[in-house]
């Protein structure tokens, strides 16, 4: 796998880059702005991109910017959007932004390794990563809406797995998590597809723009 | 010898003691011609009081140091002129005067130059005292009630700045080392493996780590949410109305970002309007609108629930006071067909 990161800190950049290198993935470039960022996936056509949000020069939004551009230019790049905040605008441009993985975790997630590693990979290779802080506002909005009696159908159990389709984990990593069986995961998620109504699928990133758009609907 | 030195500089300090030694020997030289001519007065002829000159000589430079001395007190600059003015103006109308007693008694001539001394003493004082007229005073009053506006406006908006700044360098400092800091104990966790108890506390570390800086970013979000600072207050109003629980139209019309004063400022009227209808409107429909025209920016929040929303609540009375500190105004009205919150804030650029 090969990875370019940007990250203006020097500090987060250089713990990033060791961090991934010890785990043997491949950080072919690093930049330390927007410009910079799509001129080192022009060079290296990397499969993923790990970018802080706020760059240089002005310090906003600049690395979504730059990112959404890089994909444009290489479409298939697998985004993976570091950030100190959780703004679910961001989350939605991102989703919206052509193929490949999309991922948006909040930069100290970096700590909790193998998730994050789990993360990585999963971008790289065209999945979902999304931060639990997005989700739960996603689900929070969507709870409190009136009337809205799909989320109130589930039992505790299925909401927690709902969030995990959501975050964009594996069956794999949903039972790993709940320290449930495989076979229990794939029960909880058929009980959950038919009770919201949504259209089964067995590929995980359908599965989980199915999740987000149900979530985000209303 | 090092207490003469201290002495001799303290002399140099700018009292004018100079003047008033020099004074003092004219003083007493005049004294001593005074009492001298007095005793030859006596011992000749004893008629026509003629040493009064020498009096006379010795009063005025006394009268001018006595008189000066007690104007120069005034603490005003422009008073302290004028006091100084009128204390010289006195002191030569009191010379005019005895020396018209002094001589013959007939017209009193020194009321000429009385007069003349109090007109120019009089024009002074109208000069210093112009701002006290009543035809200034308003003018006066005005201009000051447009540099006060000014000045707190200014001061305002180097706050919204300076938060914007304390956020950022939150941001890039704290927040950044404790990112880094929970970078390095997960790595350290990693190799930690064989020994899981070590391993357990490097992993508690590392989540305090984490609870410090969810802590930074609620604060940070407190200041202003990034998405404000990033995108402007069009795009942060419409992510207020995506959050919302309820269904919110949202409509903006803005032609330029506005100052982060203003900026911070609506947007908080807008998240503690909605919070309002989410908490108190039963799920009803909201709409925004936030609207430039000229040099006013009007918000309107609005929705259809049952009412009942209480002006004087905390929520609405802090929202008022933000506004209002902006020479802004907002108004509440909850009636049976719903609550609607406007609010006007001044925005000229």
């Amino acid at each position: 796998m090969r990875v370019v990161i940007a990250e203006d800190n020097a500090l987060l950049r250089e713990g990033l880059v060791a961090l991934l290198r010890e785990k043997g993935i491949d950080v072919v470039a690093q930049a330390e702005d927007g410009a910079g960022l799509v001129r080192i996936v022009g060079g290296h056509k990397p499969d993923l991109a790990i970018v802080d949000v706020r760059l240089p020069p002005s310090f906003t939004d600049e690395g979504v910017r730059a990112a959404i551009e890089a994909r444009r230019r290489q479409p298939g790049l697998g985004i993976l959007i570091l950030s100190q905040y959780v703004e679910p605008v961001y989350t939605q441009e991102l989703l919206a932004a052509g193929d490949g993985g999309i991922g948006y975790l909040l930069k100290e997630r970096v700590g909790e390794v193998r998730a994050f590693l789990d993360a990585v990979e999963r971008v790289a290779a065209g999945g979902t990563a999304l931060d639990r802080e997005v989700v739960a506002e996603l689900m929070g909005a969507r709870r409190e809406r009136a009337g809205d009696a799909a989320l109130d159908a589930l039992t505790p159990r299925e909401r927690e797995v709902l969030g995990l389709m959501a975050e964009g984990r594996t069956n794999a990593a949903i039972a790993r998590s709940l320290v449930i069986t495989s076979g229990a995961v794939e029960k909880h998620i058929s009980n959950i597809f038919g009770k919201l109504d949504l259209p089964a699928t067995d590929d995980d990133h359908r599965r989980v723009l199915a999740v987000l758009a149900f979530l985000q609907a209303g | 010898m090092a207490a003469e030195h201290l002495d001799i500089r303290n002399d140099e300090s700018p009292a004018p003691a100079g003047d008033s030694s020099a004074l003092g020997i004219y003083l007493a030289l005049t004294a001593l011609a005074g009492f001298v001519t007095t005793v030859i007065w006596a011992a000749t002829s004893a008629g026509y009081y003629w040493p009064r000159w020498v009096w006379f000589a010795f009063g005025v430079p006394l009268a001018f140091w006595a008189a000066v001395r007690r104007a120069r007190e005034v603490p005003r600059r422009s008073e302290r002129r004028l006091a100084i003015h009128g204390a010289v103006a006195g002191v030569l109308s009191l010379m005019q005067i005895v020396v018209w007693w002094f001589g013959d008694p007939g017209t009193f001539w020194p009321i000429w130059p009385i007069q003349v001394f109090v007109t120019t003493v009089a024009v002074h004082a109208l000069i210093v005292y112009r701002d006290r007229l009543p035809f200034r005073r308003a003018r006066v009053l005005t201009e000051r009630v447009d540099e006060l506006t000014r000045t707190r406006r200014g001061a305002l908006d180097v706050q919204a700045a300076e938060l914007r700044r304390i956020e950022r360098d939150l941001h890039d400092g704290a927040q950044a080392r404790l990112v880094a800091l929970s970078m390095q104990l997960g790595r350290a966790e990693e190799r930690l493996e064989s020994q899981p108890e070590i391993a357990e506390l490097v992993r508690r570390a590392r989540l305090e780590a984490g609870n410090a800086i969810a802590e930074l970013r609620d604060l940070a979000r407190g200041i202003a949410p990034p998405v404000l600072a990033d995108r402007g207050l069009a795009a942060a109003v419409d992510a207020l109305g995506r959050r919302s629980p309820m269904p919110v139209v949202v409509e903006v019309y803005l032609d330029r970002r506005l100052t982060p004063v203003v900026e911070t400022a609506a947007y908080f009227v807008v998240a503690e309007a909605l919070t309002n209808v989410a908490k108190h409107a039963g799920g009803a429909p909201a709409r925004v609108m936030v609207r430039q025209a000229g040099n006013r920016l009007a918000i309107d929040v609005s929705d259809d629930g049952p009412g009942g929303a209480n002006p004087a609540g905390s929520g609405l009375t802090g929202l008022r006071h933000r506004v209002e500190a902006l020479d802004g105004s907002l108004a509440v009205a909850s009636t049976a067909e719903g609550t609607s919150v406007h609010a006007e804030l001044p925005c000229e650029s």
